[in-house]
């Protein structure tokens, strides 16, 4: 399609790629806006996952009182808000999974569509080279041994994640911040300890 | 009398205008005010789109040059990350401790920043040098 457009441009197909990772982006979105978002079950779920991690939050950082007596029931307090948040947060992945099937199937017919567009052809060129582990995906069904060919499906990869995510904050669809998993890498509480 | 209300009422609808818009100027000088309170979930956010923004522009600006090998990717993410301490500890001032610690606050939108900067320097590098 790109290629129609930009002839001169050996990679042009990396476009065609880059434009229907958008669209289905979008089209997901409005999907799950439409089985998950705007649904009451969905807005009071997030409710108390952002009002319980904020009085968590406001628990630990208060003064440490001195009695023991005093000490004892507020952290069975903090125990108890910490359960409500972690039952809360599992009953939203369990219902944003259910209704992420219908997402996760779009995007595996839109993959299928692709692969058949693409397969065995380099769409970009990395201007690095990938790791071992990395090239399992980036030199996926690619012809030669040049590592930094780029398949279609790690410059999708590429695409999904930094579009869609950066369209759900966008949207704010985004999952709050007190839910578990939040974060692809969780730090400790240093206060916990 | 009319005219002090007309006044009043324009003055009143500006100001509207001013917070229904996306930045408004009070949301816009609360960025550099080191003397602004901050909730979690908002810094969290001014965090996360700065890292995007820098993403963006050193990915765009990597596959002009072109800047090639993964020592760049490196470079990258300390520019970013320096960015981001930068920002949160020198501009806003802010303690680190009730925000989680330098770890909670340097991890926002890192992952998908790095995905972001690697999007935008293999599609510049590959669209305008081959």
């Amino acid at each position: 399609m790109a290629a129609a457009v930009f002839p001169n441009l050996k990679y042009s197909d990396s476009l065609t790629v880059v434009g229907i990772s958008v669209c289905t982006a979008v089209v997901c979105e409005a999907i799950s806006w439409i089985l998950i978002y705007r649904t009451t079950s969905y807005k009071s779920l997030k409710s108390s996952i952002d009002k319980a991690s904020k009085k968590l939050e406001t628990m630990k950082t208060d003064s440490n009182p001195s009695k023991l007596s005093v000490k004892k029931s507020k952290t069975k307090k903090i125990d108890r808000v910490e359960t409500s948040l972690k039952e809360s947060s599992r009953d939203l992945s369990l219902f944003k999974f259910k209704s992420g099937a219908v997402v996760a199937l779009v995007l595996f017919v839109v993959f299928g569509l692709l692969n058949s567009l693409f397969e065995g052809k380099a769409v970009a060129k990395l201007p690095f080279v990938p790791l071992r582990i990395v090239q399992k995906m980036s030199h996926r069904g690619l012809q030669g041994e040049d590592p930094t060919d780029c398949s279609m499906a790690f410059l999708y990869l590429l695409c999904s994640i930094s579009i869609r995510s950066n369209l759900q904050k966008f949207l704010g669809f985004s999952p709050p911040r007190g839910a578990a998993g939040a974060g692809l890498f969780p730090m400790p509480d240093p206060k916990s300890n | 009398m009319k005219e002090r209300k007309s006044a009043k009422l324009i003055s009143q609808q500006q100001q509207q205008l001013h917070q229904n818009g996306h930045l408004s100027p009070s949301k816009f000088a609360k960025l550099f005010d080191p003397e602004a309170s901050w909730d979690k979930d908002q810094l969290g956010d001014v965090l996360h789109w700065i890292r995007q923004v820098v993403a963006l522009v050193c990915g765009l600006l990597w596959g002009a040059i072109p800047l090639v090998g993964g020592m760049w990717l490196l470079v990258f993410l300390a520019i970013s990350s320096g960015i981001i301490y930068g920002y949160y500890a020198m501009v806003l001032k802010i303690d680190e401790e009730e925000f989680g610690g330098h770890g909670a606050l340097l991890q926002e939108g890192l992952f998908v920043s790095i995905m972001l900067f690697l999007l935008a320097w293999t599609l510049v590098y590959s669209l305008t040098h081959f």
